[in-house]
């Protein structure tokens, strides 16, 4: 009897062994463990024995059933696992290939990007956006701010006329005049928009560009605050490594004025042909208001300070992103716009 | 303005490197564009010709053994027949520059080695007027004993770089060599002395031979003249032609140089008459009469106008003031009298005159700039040293001088305080008053007060409210901008925020970028073929453009009025370029002439797009998306309609809460082809304050369904004629009894098993309840409801 049990194990684990998929496994627990099976069989059999052989065969076989039983668990698991692998290896997919997009995402051209860059940076030290018309009273854009008819320095800015007192705008400084007419102060207001200038287009020209403006009204404003704004406000739009040159200049609107210089931001200001061996880089005019705007405008320049600064949008694009052309960024090449 | 370095040199110890002396006048607000040798070449030498053979395997060549002051001599093999043993040459030695850039470098001639080469005048960009003997044809054979090895530039004299400097318009007294030297001086830390000029007295009396009569006085605020007679016409000396060619003039004969000559060195256009040719010697300044011609010098007959003013004798007009002298009245050989004038004229006036007569001159752009009537004297009496100087007539006494204004020194208060305040400094009066003597401005302190005597050249500095500011200018400039210490604003502080209207335009760019467009900027002007092309009917709005008076052509003469040429150029543009980009947007402006003070302007938002997968209804489907994106969902809808540019039937008004906010549609296949799009287009064009009006209503938080949604769907066939629009109203609006909600179409069929005419649209929705679980019985009620409420309303019968 003990014999039979041994073989039973014996020929069931070499089954088991061999045993390649569920079904194999399931045959050989019904021909062995089943209500019928081989071991089964035996512990049937077994009432006809005695109490002691009774015992003992019975522990042995109960010994073999719990560990066919494992063993079964355990092949069963090991078919599962290679199974779920061959499956696995017939769904491996080539990770490298495209994502799946239903709808590409669009570009915001270069220019808003800056914009916004620029805006926000000034937004952070409390400007507020305002905005002026494209055509203009020949008075705000010129008269008002200390250009009165036949200036000399109308001709720094060539202008198309719609008529003899209206003008597409050839800066966005009318935006002065229009806050100190509207605005009570102390304000800072940052002013955007398109401006237009009789250029033929080139590379470094166009008819239509961007500026914003900055224009500041409080008590007490001095040079030392305009350095200071535009200090931060370069390191915001350029980066911290940036070094700023303040040098005196003139326009009609300010007095004192400056220009703005950053160290060259292709070449770091060892000089290259972006800065055409200088090193910087000029970026915007600036300076304290002429006490006239503020007087042509029923402001009192004892009582008010305003200092003002206007910067190309275009011309900051170009610097930082390289772009030499300027003709590009009025072009909406699809295959320039995606590269911001 | 070209300021040469040798020029400088006469009026001060140039102690400095070129670059050091650019960045010096950069801080004082004098940015200099170029700095130009006036003989652009580089590793050019002398060299001697010390042995001259034939090369062995070329009969044309020959080898030169040439002393260049080193240890070692060159070789150098060249064509040239003319030079000879002991010859002194230009020799470009290896890596040399020439004229036009052209490079030399050592090379193998014929099995011989040549060290460089030797050079022409044409080679040095020089001319037989710069060098004698540089216009032969042949190498240059250098003359006197230059030493071997020496630079060129030095061996032909021609050292001097010529400073190119960007004047601001304010400094109109830095357009000479006298005013930018001044500055010039103060910048490298030196004193300047004024040059004196030696009055001539000359003799008999000018109004022996000439009169001048100022009938304009407010355009021609001073006139100031001088006589010579016994003219003698020759080229002028050396030095002055050397000069004048320094800055770029072309020497005529000495009494047109000294004219010339005066105007660079103190910035005072001057002209000189032949006096025959003046009638009676008597000059007038008068404006034009009506229809006036005059011809000027360089023989152009100029139509004038009435406010131009001209001078003129009793009976013809021999110049336009500040423009141009006349043909009539220029000096020849045979001039025996001359009149020189140095005159102020009104800026404006002649700003005006050049405008009209789109003419230009040197001389015009200084009265434009700005000219002042004690410099005029100053001039004149100039031009007669000179005259003096180089023997060029005899000079005649007395000054002709019709002054209409004062011309007295001004004197000018500052308050030092406020000038500190302005510039954030702590300056004592004292140290301003010193700073400024650097600049030949006295100053004299009186406590907190700074009185200026304003030299007669400053005329920017004003007697005004402006004072303060004008003179914080120049003492910025002179304590250094470098040296003004940045600070940030102190005081109120200010709630930064962009507007709200920036902020919605931020917002619907965002969602039309997610919705896959790309940001176009096209220009605002247009022309009237354009508006033709879009086919505008008379009348249209769109047709009142604004127009330019001064345009760059026909084609960009208007204001456009709509976004959708723009983007119909994109389009085209990158359609023809294949960039397979398919979306395009644009925000921008548009303008409408409504005949008020200024034009109306619109922003408007364009959306375009093109190509395989897009039509009408993805077009549509953006703007849908980014009307629910604005918060506006179920707030709009569409009506048929729209511009003529689209086709008719795929055209549609975009309305939100029953207002049109703009347009959509098919481009007109007529105006697809004239703006050459190759491709099936579909446009769409809104107002953005217009939309933004409708404002996004503020969001409430609804409970989410406690009981299950029954979705349904049903498709019934209707006429042709009959709209989704309608389908939907008649669906949403049955009389169930239960909560209908999300209906939408997801198929529209024609074809078999629909009789002809008839369209098949089937509809989802979902039904549920408040307060409970539907059952079969309320489906099946409000299914019936539905079917009935279409039957009778639209006719529709449910599809079998």
């Amino acid at each position: 009897m003990t014999e039979a049990i041994a073989n039973i194990r014996a020929e069931a684990l070499l089954r088991l062994q061999a045993a390649q998929d569920e079904a194999t496994l399931d045959e050989i627990n019904v021909s062995v463990l089943g209500r019928s099976g081989a071991l089964t069989e035996i512990l049937r059999a077994m009432g006809k024995l005695d109490k002691e052989q009774r015992a003992a065969l019975g522990q042995q076989a109960n010994a073999v059933k719990k560990e066919l039983e494992a063993e079964l668990a355990a092949r069963r698991a090991a078919l599962t696992e290679k199974t779920q692998e061959l499956r696995f290896a017939q769904e491996a997919l080539d990770v490298t290939e495209p994502g799946k997009v239903t709808q590409p995402l669009g570009r915001l051209h270069p220019m808003t990007q800056t914009y916004r860059e620029i805006r926000d940076a000034l937004i952070g030290m409390g400007f507020t956006t305002f905005e002026g018309p494209e055509v203009e009273y020949d008075d705000y854009n010129f008269t008002k701010l200390n250009l009165p008819q036949d200036h000399p320095a109308r001709d720094m800015q060539d202008t198309f006329y719609v008529n003899e007192r209206v003008v597409l705008r050839t800066h966005t400084s009318p935006c002065e005049a229009r806050a100190l007419l509207t605005v009570k102060p102390p304000f800072r207001l940052v002013m955007p928009g398109r401006v237009f200038r009789v250029d033929e287009v080139d590379a470094s020209h166009s008819p239509v560009f961007m500026q914003m403006e900055g224009f500041i009204v409080d008590r007490d404003l001095t040079l030392a605050d305009l350095k200071g704004i535009l200090l931060t406000f370069i390191h915001a739009v350029f980066g911290e490594d940036v070094k700023m040159r303040f040098r005196p200049s003139y326009f009609p609107f300010t007095e004192p004025s400056a220009e703005v210089d950053v160290s060259c931001t292709i070449c770091g200001g060892k000089g290259c042909r972006a800065c055409k061996g200088t090193g910087w880089l000029e970026i915007l005019g600036c300076g304290v208001s002429n006490p006239h705007i503020l007087e042509n405008c029923g402001i009192d320049p004892k009582e008010w300070k305003a200092i003002a600064f206007g910067v190309g949008v275009d011309r900051i694009t170009s610097l930082k992103y390289g772009i030499t052309d300027i003709r590009l960024e009025y072009e909406n090449d699809a295959r320039f716009l995606s590269q911001f | 303005m070209k300021l040469p370095l040798s020029w400088l040199k006469e009026y001060v110890d140039y102690n400095v490197s070129n670059e050091r002396f650019v960045e010096l006048m950069m801080w004082r607000g004098f940015e200099t564009a170029s700095v130009e040798p006036a003989l652009p070449v580089t590793n050019v030498v002398v060299g001697k010709i010390t042995a001259l053979t034939r090369h062995p395997n070329a009969d044309k060549l020959q080898v030169c053994t040439l002393d260049i002051g080193e240890a070692e001599p060159v070789t150098i093999v060249t064509g040239a027949a003319n030079v000879f043993e002991g010859a002194l040459v230009p020799v470009a030695l290896n890596d040399a520059v020439l004229v036009g850039g052209v490079e030399i470098h050592t090379t193998t001639m014929r099995g011989v080695r040549s060290e460089g080469m030797l050079c022409s005048g044409k080679e040095l960009g020089i001319t037989g007027e710069d060098y004698p003997g540089a216009g032969v044809n042949g190498i240059l054979i250098l003359q006197g004993a230059p030493k071997p090895g020496q630079p060129i530039q030095q061996a032909l004299g021609m050292e001097d770089v010529v400073f190119e400097i960007e004047l601001t318009p304010n400094r109109a007294d830095c357009q000479s060599i006298v005013g930018i030297c001044r500055e010039a001086a103060a910048a490298l830390g030196q004193a300047f002395c004024e040059p004196p000029i030696k009055a001539i007295a000359g003799e008999g009396s000018a109004s022996q031979y000439a009169s001048v009569e100022v009938l304009a006085p407010e355009l021609c605020p001073r006139y100031a003249a001088r006589v010579v007679k016994n003219i003698r016409i020759q080229p002028s000396p050396a030095w002055m032609q050397k000069k004048l060619k320094a800055v770029g003039l072309r020497p005529i004969n000495n009494i047109v140089d000294i004219t010339n000559y005066v105007m660079v060195e103190y910035g005072h256009p001057m002209h000189a008459f032949d006096l025959a040719c003046v009638q009676d010697g008597h000059i007038i300044v008068r404006t034009a009469f009506p229809g006036e011609k005059v011809t000027t010098l360089d023989s152009k007959v100029h139509d004038t106008t009435p406010d131009m003013l001209l001078i003129a004798d009793p009976q013809k007009g021999v110049g336009i003031a500040g423009v141009m002298g006349g043909e009539n009245s220029e000096i020849t050989g045979h001039t025996q009298t001359v009149l020189f004038e140095a005159a102020v004229f009104k800026s404006s006036s002649i700003r005006r005159t050049t405008r009209e007569l789109r003419h230009v001159t040197d001389a015009a752009a200084r009265f434009i700039k700005g000219v002042e009537p004690v410099n005029a004297l100053l001039a004149v009496n100039r031009a007669i040293e000179l005259v003096a100087e180089l023997n060029a007539g005899d000079v005649v006494g007395d000054v002709i001088d019709v002054c209409s204004v004062n011309t007295a020194e001004r004197v000018v208060y500052a308050d030092v305080a406020h000038v500190n305040r302005i510039l954030s400094t702590a300056i004592p009066a004292a140290q301003m008053a010193k700073m400024l003597a650097g600049i030949n401005i006295h100053a004299k302190a009186q406590g907190e007060t700074l009185q200026i005597t304003v030299p007669h050249y400053r005329v920017d500095i004003e007697s005004s409210i402006e004072t303060d500011w004008d003179i914080a200018e120049e003492i910025g400039r002179l304590y250094g901008y470098d040296n003004i210490a940045p600070t940030l604003m102190r005081g109120d502080t200010f709630r930064g925020q962009v507007s709200e209207a920036c902020r919605e335009e931020d917002a619907v760019k965002d969602l039309c970028v997610a919705l896959g467009y790309y940001e176009m900027y096209n220009y605002n002007f247009t022309g009237p073929a354009v508006l033709q092309a879009l086919r505008l009917p008379e009348g249209d709005e769109k047709r009142l453009a604004v127009k330019l008076l001064n345009p760059f052509g026909e084609d960009q003469s208007l204001m456009r009025t709509t976004l959708i040429p723009g983007m119909l150029d994109t389009l085209a543009r990158n359609c023809n370029r294949k960039t397979g980009q398919r979306r395009f947007f644009e925000v921008g402006n548009v303008h409408f002439d409504n005949n008020a003070d200024l034009p109306e302007e619109r922003r408007m938002l364009g959306l375009i797009v093109s190509g395989a997968g897009e039509d009408f209804f993805t077009l549509k489907g953006s703007i849908e998306a980014l009307l629910a994106g604005l918060g506006l969902s179920g707030r709009y809808a569409v009506q048929p309609g729209g511009g003529a540019y689209f086709q008719p039937g795929q055209k549609a008004h975009i309305l939100v809460d029953g207002e049109v906010v703009g347009e959509l549609g098919a481009i007109h296949p007529a105006v697809q082809k004239d703006f050459d799009v190759p491709q099936k287009a579909y446009a769409a064009e809104l107002c953005l304050p217009k939309l933004m009006a409708h404002k996004a209503e503020a969001i409430t938080y609804k409970p989410l369904p406690r009981y299950p949604v029954v979705p349904r769907d049903i498709a019934v066939v209707v006429d042709e004629a009959v709209t989704s629009y309608e389908v939907t109203q008649v669906i949403c609006q049955a009389p169930v009894k239960v909560l209908l909600e999300d209906a939408a179409l997801f198929d529209v069929y024609r074809g078999k098993g629909i009789p002809e005419g008839k369209k098949s649209m089937a509809y989802s929705f979902t039904l549920r309840a408040e307060d409970k679980t539907l059952n079969d019985e309320d489906i099946s009620a409000a299914m019936e409801a539905i079917l009935r409420s279409l039957h009778a309303r639209l006719g529709a019968e449910l599809r079998g």
